[in-house]
């Protein structure tokens, strides 16, 4: 199938291109230079923006937790109904949607690209088969192994050869994209009912540091030549004063930097940049961390904003969803993970007038505005933790218009606005700047170079907004903006075409990526067996049964590593 | 006062699949002419059906739902969520109705000249509701998961009611001519729950505040509810109820204000209780 | 002859995946397990098997070919008004999935196993959430197990010595591990326990009353409650306090008698309420293997866990309306399929009556009590020996089950059967 849309403001970072006109030629599922005019189809995208489809790398859409929050709240879904049309399934919203809804919402948008961002390896055969029910975007699942008691020995004892086999096989095992940590050590100590770990403080009878379980992450994570950094989601999240913890983490690895590719992610930073002592003092935190980050550029982030109404907390971070769970004493899951992690659900109503939810609001901004290289910054709300995926272009419009901060700064307690650096901000998004932190640089970080850009070869992801860029100023027209990323004019996959008019016109399936790693042989040749033999002791599954096969996934997508530095 | 326009529906035949009557309010059937109304669709099972082929029509709207009485006729237990959501007027049924008749009503009034069954005023916030029969269980309570139940009105059943009344209620007024099931009051957040006859086992568990009155017997008090005192009478929304009674107060296990205000004369298995009295 | 490790053993909750299966000419002639249920599973499987697709003719089941009988289930779904599609407990969650895209396209009732033994789990997890954790952490790190109305030494018979009180793990020996059970008389597990606590029947919410005021200091003015002594139950408190990881399973004693979900609303705030002072975490014991797939398919695709209601075109969830016993016993629904499972068997009496006074039709490998009282009747093949497929363990870990064996000839799986229906239904809804 060829098409050829003409005539659109194009936005390709990736390939420099600032709202020029310019034709797209699709073939076969790729870009291409040209296509025969009389033979393809033609769609006319005049005066619209064209972008690459969205990549979203941080977004919790499948696996143990997510469907754990989707059963403990029928409440969130029993007024956000879809009804089954065409080609499109029934499913249900609102803040943990279920699986056909989840990827139509997200090419509603314009997304064609969608990672889960943590897995506890003992139950991705349950986030693939989540995955797989997920229709039209590409996704991923990270593997979460900063809590995983083979690694946490690995590193104690010294043994990083032997760590990144073990990382090596268990990513290829079961499938997985990316090393994500979350609350190194943290999640163990929870298991014996500590509810804090200190970044420098030895994890209860495995005698590391998380200084040190991370840094020795990404020591493998060199080795293995991935192509995401360690992604890392910090200790004492959601605590006050937390961000000299997140500061202490991004200067402990600066020395294992080389050259310019970041070696840590950062996630949902927004959760872990509060000052203040209590949460009556509580405040931003963010402008340190903007200045150490525009100084650093080993570390990329994504911000995980908060969007005022109801929505659902669900991470790997137990003793964190613990610790909520007692300041507002409702519903409250917790699944912790024999070996290697936890989870824990909490729903939660951010509320503008409530001073502590308003100094959050405005951490996230501000950490997207101060930091200055947008392909080191991503747009993120951490979904569902901080609001709802579809609440996205929100986010967007906040950023290109000060106007429309304004109108929700008025509204947020004064103390609020004292304690935060938001009001003093001008900065505006441009939709250049929109398309690097929503697509460019999200592929990049990601090492997906099909995507996040529409240079020939790339696979042919787009995006087109029914908005004039030379003619709408963001800055004003921000309700414009809003409305219009809020349902894409046009959205192709591969070259199909997925969306029309805001509607789903089709519902293929996407793939399903994972690294084929490997360690050296002789290496694997001796830890494999070493692992098979613990299995016993520690685990309550036979060691043949704990791997996702590659037929399981509905398309899968391998992806070979880079070339290990060194 | 009969300024209200009548608007009588008769079922031709009683369905023996579920019929959805979110359609049958005061609010969707003002303004509209019989023909109209006639062509309005609703679901029968999974079927979408007019209502003149589940009805018989007689009578004429009215342009405001305040002006509007609905009269629903026949055999309507599998008719669901008849007065869904309405915030006006009155349905009078005659007959035995389906489920959760009055969701999340916010006014009006209904009136059932029969039986009801589960979920009578699930999530309701204002109005009344009469059942001159029995009702089922929860009868008050709210969605599953909202931890809300009835926040607002009066719902009144003459007979009996099944388990769970008022299952996490936070206000308004439930009063019942007869007896309760197990769990009454369960959860409870506010407002009253009065049972004219007995009520069964685990009365008021886990409640925080609102106020439950018995006139009848209670087979047991949960560990969790510590007698105050005994009062000569009580008043339910200002109506004066003689006693004298046993006046519980809990759920301790919650840290609970709520009272259960229990018959003395009926329930002398409870006298063992006076002695902690302080 | 040739083995087969790592079995899954489609047996009980506990979804054991170590057993050792020898075939020879495509059949199992030997297992090697610790467990006299899974054996007898995979030995006996083929005993009072059904072979034919059966049809009811004049009032006998007669054997027909299978595209009939297929036809005649499309039929019977595309013709009812509300239709229940039941079961689904006893086979993969790929079958499951064809459940619900069945049961969408043709505007019914789907509803599983759940409805009669964990609902009232579900409804508490609803409105608290749910402590829990996997089985390995059981294994490593509980120092106090308490079985609450279950009795996994009938039930679930290898639980206590893969998984908790019986079983080695990197932080804890037996020798380190008190077992405690809670039941209305003294079961196999009370016998070995260190502490059996007999609870008077239908107060089990009393006895938990009893002791969240204990763990919370407060005065309990009666000398028993519930049948059991105050000192007992302070010793059952002291236990929960002091313990360093404790783990509270539980089963139909507590989800079927008085209270139900009240019940488990009151187990899951007791184990909150506990983790203030140490680790204590709650797991039900679910009863078929993969009875909590079916949970997590629905609940993933639909957004509901059980008793979802699609005559609408879109999900909806009323527990006590769109549940399979309470569509059966309002008379409800005009034509039911019961795939893997048996309703006539263990459905209250008023609910089978009108079961059976509607077109019904059955998928299963047996001839079912249900199956004798159906109109169709498909045999299928045997999730975990003769086919593959998903299934998920009590505390949510998937896993595969493995295909040991072909079935018999002509014998379809339930993925397949119902991807034929569903394609008749399609083309005949076309045609209407």
């Amino acid at each position: 199938m060829e098409y050829l849309l003409k005539n659109g403001y194009v936005v390709d970072p990736v390939n420099k291109i600032d709202c020029e006109r310019m034709d797209i030629a699709v073939k076969d599922g790729k870009i291409v230079e040209s296509v025969d005019e009389s033979k393809a189809k033609v769609i006319d995208v005049k005066n619209m923006l064209v972008m690459p489809g969205g990549v979203d790398l941080h977004s919790h859409i499948a696996g143990s937790k997510v469907n754990i929050g989707r059963l403990f709240r029928p409440e969130d879904h029993y007024k956000d109904y879809e009804v089954k049309s065409g080609v499109r399934r029934s499913g249900v919203g609102h803040s943990v949607p279920s699986v056909f809804t989840t990827g139509y919402r997200y090419a509603i948008l314009g997304y064609t690209t969608v990672f889960e961002p943590a897995t506890p390896p003992l139950k991705t055969l349950h986030t693939h088969d989540e995955l797989n029910d997920i229709p039209i975007v590409d996704k991923a699942c990270f593997p979460l192994f900063g809590n995983n008691w083979f690694v946490m020995e690995y590193i104690r004892d010294g043994k990083l050869e032997e760590c990144a086999a073990y990382v090596a096989w268990l990513m290829r095992t079961i499938k997985g994209y990316a090393i994500k940590v979350v609350d190194p050590g943290g999640v163990e100590a929870w298991k014996w009912g500590i509810t804090s770990q200190d970044f420098d403080q030895e994890i209860p009878r495995f005698g590391i540091t998380p200084r040190e379980l991370v840094r020795g992450l990404i020591k493998v994570n060199k080795m293995l030549g991935l192509p995401h950094p360690v992604h890392l989601h910090c200790n004492q999240l959601g605590m006050p004063g937390n961000y000299k913890t997140t500061l202490r983490t991004m200067d402990a690895v600066k020395d294992l930097a080389a050259g310019d590719r970041p070696i840590l992610h950062l996630t949902h930073v927004q959760f872990n940049a509060y000052g203040g002592v209590d949460y009556l003092s509580i405040s931003s935190g963010a402008d340190a961390i903007a200045d150490y980050v525009n100084k650093n550029p080993h570390v990329t982030i994504d911000i995980g904003q908060v969007i005022f109404g109801d929505t659902t907390t669900m991470t790997a971070d137990g003793p964190f969803e613990y610790k909520l769970f007692n300041l507002l004493r409702g519903k409250w899951a917790n699944s912790d993970v024999e070996v290697e992690t936890g989870a824990g659900v909490v729903p939660i109503n951010y509320s503008r007038s409530n001073y502590v939810h308003a100094v959050m609001w405005c951490i996230g901004l501000e950490l997207a505005l101060l930091i200055k290289d947008p392909w080191r910054v991503f747009i993120t709300t951490d979904h569902p933790n901080g609001g709802p995926f579809t609440e996205y272009p929100r986010v967007f419009s906040w950023l290109m218009s000060k106007k429309a901060r304004e109108r929700v700064l008025k509204r947020i307690p004064r103390l609020a606005r004292v304690r935060t650096n938001l009001k003093d901000i001008d900065r505006e998004y441009t939709f250049y700047e929109l398309a690097i932190s929503t697509r460019a640089a999200t592929a990049k970080i990601l090492g997906l170079n099909n995507k996040g850009h529409l240079g020939v070869g790339a696979d042919a992801d787009i995006s087109v907004y029914n908005i004039n860029p030379k003619e709408v100023n963001p800055s004003t027209d921000y309700k414009m903006v809003r409305q219009a990323f809020s349902r894409a004019y046009l959205t192709m996959k591969d070259g199909e075409i997925i969306v029309k008019d805001g509607e789903i016109v089709a519902a293929p399936v996407g793939r399903t990526y994972w690294v084929n790693t490997r360690a050296p042989k002789d290496v694997e040749d001796v830890v494999i067996p070493e692992v098979k033999k613990r299995f016993e002791e520690y685990y309550t599954v036979e060691f043949e049964n704990y791997c996702v096969p590659e037929s399981y996934l509905a398309w899968s997508a391998p992806i070979q590593p880079l070339e290990p530095a060194g | 006062m009969s300024d209200m326009a009548e608007l009588k529906l008769k079922i031709k035949v009683p369905p023996q699949t579920p019929i959805e009557g979110e359609v049958l309010t005061p609010d969707n059937l003002a303004g509209r002419s019989v023909n109209e109304i006639l062509n309005l669709e609703t679901w029968r099972g999974n079927r979408r059906v007019k209502l003149s082929e589940l009805f018989t029509v007689e009578g004429e709207s009215a342009s405001n739902p305040s002006d509007l009485h609905l009269i629903l006729e026949g055999d309507l237990r599998k008719v669901r969520h008849i007065g869904a959501r309405m915030s006006a007027g009155k349905i009078t049924i005659n007959g035995p109705v389906g489920t959760s008749v009055g969701f999340e009503m916010s006014g009006g009034t209904i009136v059932v000249n029969g039986d009801a069954d589960a979920f009578v005023g699930m999530g309701m916030s204002g109005g009344v509701i009469e059942v001159n029969g029995n009702a089922g269980d929860a009868v008050g309570s709210g969605y599953w998961g909202t931890r809300c139940g009835m926040s607002g009105g009066l719902i009144v059943v003459k007979g009996n009611v099944g388990a769970e009344v008022g299952r996490w209620m936070k206000g308004g007024t439930i009063r019942v001519g007869g007896n309760a099931d197990v769990f009454t009051g369960v959860r409870m957040q506010g407002g009253t729950i009065f049972v004219a006859g007995n009520v069964g086992a685990k009365l008021g568990a886990a409640m925080v505040d609102g106020k439950i009155v018995v006139l009848g017997t209670v087979p047991n008090i949960l560990p969790s509810f510590y007698i105050d005192e005994i009062r000569p009478n009580t008043k339910v929304d200002g109506d004066k109820i003689q006693g004298p009674f046993y006046v519980f107060y809990g759920d301790i296990t919650e840290g609970g204000n709520g009272k259960l205000f229990i018959s003395v004369e009926k329930n002398q298995h409870l006298k063992y209780r006076e002695a902690y009295l302080l | 002859m040739k083995v087969i490790n790592a079995v899954l053993c489609p047996g009980c909750g506990s979804l054991c995946d170590d057993n050792e299966v020898y075939v020879e000419d495509n059949k199992i002639v030997k297992v090697k397990t610790e467990c006299a249920l899974s054996a007898s599973k995979f030995l006996n499987y083929n005993k009072e098997r059904n072979t034919k697709p059966l049809v009811r003719v004049d009032g006998q089941l007669k054997p027909t070919t299978l595209e009939d009988a297929i036809e005649r289930v499309a039929r019977m779904l595309v013709e009812a008004e509300y239709p229940l599609l039941y079961g689904w407990s006893l086979t993969s969650c790929e079958a499951q999935k064809k459940g619900v895209e069945l049961a969408e396209e043709v505007g019914g009732v789907i509803d599983n196993t759940t409805t009669v033994c964990h609902g009232p789990s579900i409804l508490g997890v609803q409105d608290f959430g749910d402590p829990t954790c996997t089985l390995g952490e059981v294994k490593a790190r509980a120092d106090l197990v308490i079985y609450w109305g279950c009795d996994p030494s009938s039930a679930h018979p290898r639980h206590m010595r893969r998984y908790s009180s019986l079983t080695k793990g990197k932080f804890r020996t037996p020798e380190q591990r008190k077992v405690v059970v809670v039941d209305v008389r003294k079961t196999a597990t009370a016998r070995n326990a260190n502490l059996f606590i007999q609870v008077k029947p239908n107060q089990d919410y009393e006895l938990i009353t009893a002791l969240k005021m204990l763990l919370q200091n407060e005065e309990i003015e009666e000398q028993e409650v519930a049948g059991v002594p105050v000192e007992q139950i302070e010793e059952l408190a002291e236990l929960m306090r002091s313990c360093e990881f404790g783990m509270l399973f539980f089963g139909l004693g507590l989800t079927m008698s008085e209270g139900k979900d009240r019940n488990i609303d009151a187990a899951i705030t007791l184990v909150r309420e506990l983790n203030k002072w140490t680790k204590f975490a709650i797991m039900p014991m679910r009863g078929h293997y993969n009875v909590t797939g079916a949970n997590q398919v629905l609940t993933w695709q639909t957004g509901y866990p059980y008793a979802v209601d699609f005559s609408r075109g879109y999900p909806r969830f009323e527990p006590g309306d769109t549940t399979a016993v309470d569509v059966l016993s309002r008379g409800y629904n005009d034509a039911t399929l019961v795939v893997a499972s048996d309703p006539v068997a263990n459905l209250p009496k008023d609910a089978v009556k009108h079961l059976c006074s509607k077109p019904l039709a059955v998928i299963d490998p047996h001839m079912s009590l249900t199956a004798f009282m159906a109109d169709v009747v498909i045999p299928s093949a045997f999730v975990g020996i003769e086919e593959e497929g998903t299934a998920y363990r009590m505390d949510g870990v998937a896993l595969l089950m493995k295909k040991i064996v072909d079935p018999p000839e002509g014998i379809l799986s339930d993925v397949q059967i119902l991807d034929l229906i569903l394609k008749r239904v399609r083309e005949l809804k076309k045609g209407r």
